[in-house]
């Protein structure tokens, strides 16, 4: 228990720094206060995630359970609200101002939602400890959570962020699976996402089109939608085995990487760092992920273990589309890394479902 | 109870850990294995060349005097944000150098190559106009006044054949030139010593290499190699003896040449109708384009390029052939009566000169006495001493394009021609008529020969490069090992064309110096017939051999006029 919470703490600190230290290198070049301080503020953002990290660790994630349809609620109306009076940015209405900082509260959401589907798919009763879904029939099982995220999802298409919405609907799909819901209602879910890509398609805005036809061919507007994608492989690639240096990095600084501190930090990154930084980065990843599972292993109440599996679960969907995304693997979606890019909310929910983890640990042996 | 599907679980946790696998297998990709290619492609992103252009080297004659100079120019550019912020720029950079503000925005548009790189909007400007637009910059930030270094010709036309001119190398020049670092768009020599000496005095570019951002403006210069002047070229041309030799030409198509029998220098190479070289700077110009149009070839250099037939300028070397075999000697007399048969034919001279020996022979140039001793000699002889003499092959001067003439023999008219050859070849071949074809330079070095002692001498343009002297190989003489017997009558024929009151040059004895030389009227139908002076003085101690070749200048004579008009000149400002 104490060592699952130190191993957490030790990895996150060290993911943040390098987060830190990228930051500092793909900005410190360009001119203007905001710029000069934005490392800074990153280390404010690490530390308060770091005090709700010590926080929510503390707290009982028991509480989660209780106030799950009641943070529900408050997810749908700021998403609601973002619409309403959000600030653009970058084209994309994703932020709240609150006073003097902006938060996103799709990534608010994204973790409600996981807290959402582990309580609906488990029991409170400490007792019976048998799966509800695997007696769910397609209304209980499929519709009635289907409609419980499609509400949060389509609420986040509209501002337009494709990204998060496609992961909740990972999410769902992963937690269906995961719960025992019967193979072949995922089946009909997904034959009707097929069905229904078509009217999405439809409904998609020009810019994702054009990205995911950019993701197809880049090369096919190498100045518009595919200049992100080639130039983030160019750092990427260009850093080598070793890497150009921190401070050293040629693409991020020079400004040919666009984002390079936010959703394609990770390029910045692997072109100082080079492979072998690449590596240890994902092996620092990989290990926190593998600290969510093994305490959602050998947790034996139903609501911890879902939670713990989806915590794990998000956190590696989003690392993964994240990098994906730089390598050029996956169409360009507006998804953070987590716990490297900059941005504050992205920071703090990563630490407060890090700390939401680590109580899990702590609370395994009362049941 | 079995709460979790247990299968489920595991694939739920391999296919997180694979999402991994997948990361760093695909980071491997394109880091580890594409590496290479895609830190080039960055490099190629973030740096960029700025050239800065070096000075070819400089032509001078044989005193110092500068014959080809670089002079900077002007170029006006401007940085592509400024055109973008500031709509008056144009307009300001039109009224200071009076260049329509169209033009300057098409010009713009075509050399724009990036966002931050200044672009030429208007090159070769006027220094007073570029001071001017110095002064506009302290309110006009964005212009830039670039100098560069641009070929200079301060005496215009002069020596314009031997010298070349410079251009963008062509598709031929490339091809050949590629494997010594020579690229697309280099402007290269084209005829003369711009184009033979070319490797020398080519410049070499430098430049700095910058590294830009994204929107291509510099953050900071990576490197930057000064450019490097190309080497100095002097040349064996006397400006004295060139001006002269051009003023007196102009005018008339022909070719002045004049060596210094002992070297095989090139002291003078005066052609006209002649070009300006400093056109070429410009390469849309029409100019251009009417210079290679027109028929009179204002581009060839006659003297080296241009073969004539040289009428009795032959004589000497069928003169030299029937001595130097024995078949002639200096008391054997022939009777001019104005014409003889030879075969079926007639052939004509034009005077009844009556008894003649070798010397007045050639002081009256009769024809009758060389139809004779070219019949002596034979016409294989006569092949054997003219190639001996250097003609029908170049005369490996290190002047480019050089013709090589020709002489015809029996053999070639046999091989090439399937007709026999018949003594009135012979005859015809005597005086240097029929097929028989010289360039100038190559009938200067036959007089060079009786003027030096029997020796031939290769013609050179360029003695020092660099200021190291290269004469040790450019002088390439070759003793002929002629008898004297054959070398003091000729030499004293030739003297006697000049000092003669018959002879056919006696217009020159009126000169303060003795000259020795032969004229030559060369029968080219259908147009009036070329005329040749060539001649060495003094005589005594020969110094120059001077060519005059006038193309239809009709009689010889005409030639020998101009070459008294040349060397007065150098008598009067002192030369000899």
């Amino acid at each position: 228990m104490r060592d699952s919470f130190l191993v957490i703490l030790i990895i996150s600190i060290l993911i943040a720094s390098l987060g830190v230290l990228t930051i500092y290198s793909s900005t410190h070049q360009k001119e203007g206060e905001f710029w000069k301080t934005i490392y800074q503020r990153q280390i404010l953002w690490v530390i308060l995630g770091l005090v709700l990290f010590l926080g929510f660790s503390h707290l009982s994630y028991r509480r989660l359970w209780d106030w799950t349809y009641f943070l529900y609620g408050v997810s749908i109306f700021l998403l609601c609200l973002v619409i309403a009076l959000g600030v653009a940015r970058l084209g994309a209405q994703r932020w709240l101002k609150i006073v003097w900082f902006q938060i996103q509260p799709s990534e608010f959401a994204k973790l409600i939602m996981v807290v959402f589907l582990a309580r609906y798919f488990s029991r409170k009763s400490v007792d019976d400890i048998s799966l509800l879904s695997t007696k769910f029939g397609i209304f209980r099982g499929l519709i009635l959570p289907f409609l419980f995220v499609a509400i949060p999802a389509v609420l986040i298409v509209e501002q337009p962020h494709l990204g998060s919405a496609v992961l909740l609907f990972l999410i769902f799909i992963s937690f269906l699976y995961l719960t025992g819901v019967k193979l072949r209602y995922i089946v009909i879910l997904f034959l009707i996402a097929v069905l229904v890509l078509p009217v999405v398609w439809g409904a998609l805005h020009g810019y994702q089109k054009e990205r995911l036809l950019v993701f197809m061919n880049p090369n096919i507007d190498p100045l518009g939608a595919g200049y992100t994608i080639i130039h983030s492989k160019i750092a990427i690639g260009s850093g080598g085995l070793f890497g150009k240096g921190w401070l050293s990095g040629t693409q991020s600084q020079l400004r040919f990487l666009p984002e390079a501190h936010t959703d394609f930090i990770f390029a910045a990154f692997a072109e100082e760092w080079g492979f072998l930084g690449s590596c240890i980065l994902l092996v620092l990843y990989s290990l926190l992920i593998r600290q969510a599972i093994v305490i959602a292993q050998r947790t034996r109440d139903h609501f911890g273990k879902l939670l713990a599996f989806g915590i794990g679960l998000m956190l590696t969907l989003q690392i993964f589309v994240n990098m994906a995304m730089n390598l050029g693997m996956v169409p360009v979606v507006g998804l953070p890394l987590p716990l490297m890019s900059y941005g504050g909310s992205s920071m703090l929910i990563t630490f407060i479902s890090l700390g939401i983890l680590v109580s899990i640990d702590r609370r395994r042996s009362v049941f | 109870m079995r709460s979790f599907n247990m299968v489920r679980t595991k694939i739920f946790t391999f296919s997180l850990i694979a999402f991994f696998v997948l990361l760093i297998l695909s980071t491997f990709n394109l880091e580890v294995l594409q590496g290479k290619k895609y830190r080039e492609l960055s490099n190629l992103n973030s740096i960029r060349l700025l050239p800065k252009e070096g000075a070819r080297g400089r032509i001078i004659d044989r005193q110092g005097n500068i014959l080809v100079d670089n002079k900077l120019s002007y170029d006006v550019m401007i940085l592509p944000e400024y055109y973008n912020n500031q709509k008056n720029i144009l307009k300001t950079v039109s009224r200071i150098i009076g260049v329509d503000e169209e033009d300057l925005r098409a010009s713009f548009k075509k050399n724009l190559t990036s966002a931050s790189l200044p672009v030429k909007i208007a090159d070769d400007v006027d220094i007073k106009k570029a001071i001017a637009l110095e002064e506009v910059k302290l309110d006009l930030a964005g212009i830039i006044i670039e100098s560069s270094p641009k070929r200079y010709y301060p005496y215009s036309r002069l020596a314009s054949h031997a010298i070349g001119y410079l251009g963008e190398i062509d598709h031929w020049r490339l091809r050949k030139l590629a494997d010594y670092g020579y690229k697309r768009k280099d402007i290269v020599g084209f005829g003369g010593i711009e184009e033979k000496y070319d490797y020398y005095l080519r410049e070499e570019d430098g430049g700095s290499s910058i590294e830009v951002d994204n929107r291509g403006r510099m953050v900071r210069i990576l490197g930057f190699k000064p450019p490097q002047k190309g080497k100095d070229i002097e040349s064996t041309l006397d400006l004295r003896l060139q001006k002269i030799a051009e003023e007196k030409i102009n005018g008339r198509t022909g070719s002045v040449v004049i060596i210094d029998p002992q070297s095989g220098e090139i002291l003078a190479m005066a052609n006209f109708p002649d070009f300006n070289p400093a056109l070429f700077r410009d390469k849309r110009s029409s100019a251009i384009s009417n210079l290679f149009d027109d028929a009179d070839a204002p581009l060839l250099n006659r003297a080296t390029g241009g073969v004539y037939p040289p009428g009795s300028i032959f004589k000497l070397v069928v003169a030299s052939a029937a001595l130097e075999t024995g078949r002639l000697d200096l008391s054997r007399r022939f009777f001019c009566s104005g014409s003889l048969v030879v075969g079926r034919k007639k052939f004509k001279c034009w005077n009844d000169h009556g008894s003649q020996d070798i010397i007045s022979a050639i002081a009256n140039s009769c024809n009758v006495f060389f139809y004779n001793i070219g019949l002596l000699a034979g016409p294989k002889k006569i092949y054997d001493y003219a190639l001996k003499f250097g003609l029908s092959k170049k005369s490996s001067s290190d002047l480019p394009y050089e013709a090589g003439g020709f002489i015809p023999s029996p053999l070639w008219r046999k091989f090439y021609k399937f007709r026999k050859w018949y003594a009135g070849d012979t005859a015809n071949m005597s005086i240097g008529q029929g097929e028989v074809l010289a360039t100038p330079l190559q009938i200067a070095r036959i007089m060079a020969i009786f003027a030096n002692g029997g020796r031939l001498v290769t013609p050179y343009i360029v003695k020092a490069i660099d200021g190291r002297s290269i004469v040790r190989y450019q002088r390439k003489i070759k003793n002929l090992s002629l008898k004297k017997m054959t070398l003091d009558a000729i030499g004293e024929g030739l003297r006697r064309v000049v000092s003669d009151p018959e002879g056919t040059a006696n217009v020159l004895s009126s000169l303060p110096i003795a000259v020795a030389g032969k004229t030559g009227t060369a029968q080219a139908p259908p147009g009036t017939a070329h005329g040749w002076f060539v001649g060495f003085f003094p005589f005594e101690e020969p110094k120059y051999v001077i060519c005059v070749f006038l193309e239809r200048g009709g009689h010889g004579y005409s030639s020998a006029v101009l070459a008294k008009e040349i060397i007065q000149e150098m008598i009067a400002k002192e030369l000899i």
